[in-house]
């Protein structure tokens, strides 16, 4: 293999290593692909359709609101301005990220940026920190192969949902949706460094839970994030 | 033929998620931070997995918070798949009572 090809293909061991962190992670995806394809498909969208926004846009929180409002014609301000809301919170992930990525030309960078959803930035940050304790530097191989098996999962089974939606049915008494939270308590573990730097987390919880107790949509995960945020700056200046 | 008015949907949603994608990193690549703004930094990843799964722990369904709860006592203490696979047999046990 020349040295061009090397680069630009993920080196086997980092392909395999991040199989083996995003296939748990699958389980969980392919049930919610299933049920928005499905609802999708209720809302008159046709399965080409639906998989040119789940490929390009690449973001299931913002597609579900999408397919919430749904109708025909589409309202198009309407839906474009909930996506940029919901998913406000990359701008806060992008930031974490920017250290591990700095080092990257932009041609490299932009293009992993376009696939950071939030198990694939997840399981990056989370593999990026590890590596770092142990004097690595930021594997793109591992984060692009983890990323590109979400992508692909994720396109192809909201394009079945849509498809055979009708047909596969009500998903949830099998408790798939459950993997997701699963997941991020997990990650959340690896992140635990003791409990003064884990308090930013607890007023998330609060504040993004009392959020979604009152205020109908998504804007629960931003408040909880921002809240978050800023009590880590709040009590960044002690000690 | 895909109709107009959908792919300009489409479109505008890819542009407003690409957007936030890109501007969080482009804004701090070639920044050196203060001490405060990486602590700052190093709360977020934690701040926004737990921002998106705090519906669990507010249910208002008790069979949900048994199925967290389990959740994350397994998640305290086992790897990856056993505790996805523990969480998912136990939601869809409590959900099945």
């Amino acid at each position: 293999m020349s040295a061009v090809e090397a680069a630009a293909s993920p080196a086997p061991s980092e392909w395999r290593r991040a199989a083996r962190d995003t296939l748990p992670m699958l389980l969980g995806f392919v049930p919610i692909a299933l049920v928005l394809g499905a609802q999708a498909a209720q809302k008159g969208l046709a399965a080409g359709e639906l998989v040119l926004m789940t490929g390009l846009n690449f973001a299931g929180g913002s597609e579900f609101v999408a397919v919430d409002l749904w109708a025909s014609p589409p309202p198009v301000l309407l839906i474009v301005a909930m996506t940029l809301l919901v998913n406000s919170r990359h701008v806060l992930m992008g930031a974490a990220l920017a250290p591990f990525l700095a080092h990257l030309p932009l041609r490299r960078a932009l293009p992993a940026l376009y696939l950071m959803c939030d198990e694939a930035w997840a399981l990056g940050i989370a593999d990026a920190r590890r590596r770092r304790a142990a004097g690595l530097g930021f594997s793109l191989s591992y984060y692009l192969s983890a990323a590109a098996m979400m992508w692909s999962t994720w396109v192809a089974f909201t394009g079945l949902g849509a498809l055979f939606g009708p047909a596969v049915g009500d998903l949830r008494p099998w408790g798939f949706d459950m993997a997701f939270a699963a997941i991020f308590l997990v990650l959340l573990r690896g992140m635990w460094t003791g409990v003064r730097a884990a308090q930013p987390w607890l007023v998330s919880l609060v504040a993004a839970g009392s959020t979604y107790l009152m205020v109908p949509g998504g804007w629960y995960v931003l408040v909880g994030a921002v809240s978050g945020v800023a009590a880590a700056w709040a009590l960044g200046g002690r000690s | 033929m895909i109709d107009p008015l959908v792919l300009l949907t489409v479109l505008g949603m890819a542009a407003a998620t690409y957007s936030t994608r890109a501007v969080g990193f482009l804004a701090l690549r070639n920044r050196t931070l203060s001490r405060r703004a990486t602590r700052v930094l190093e709360a977020v990843p934690g701040c926004v997995l737990i921002s998106v799964i705090a519906p669990r722990f507010v249910s208002s369904d008790p069979r949900e918070l048994v199925a967290i709860a389990v959740t994350l006592v397994a998640a305290a203490r086992l790897p990856l798949l056993p505790t996805v696979l523990i969480s998912v047999a136990v939601t869809a046990l409590t959900r099945h009572l």
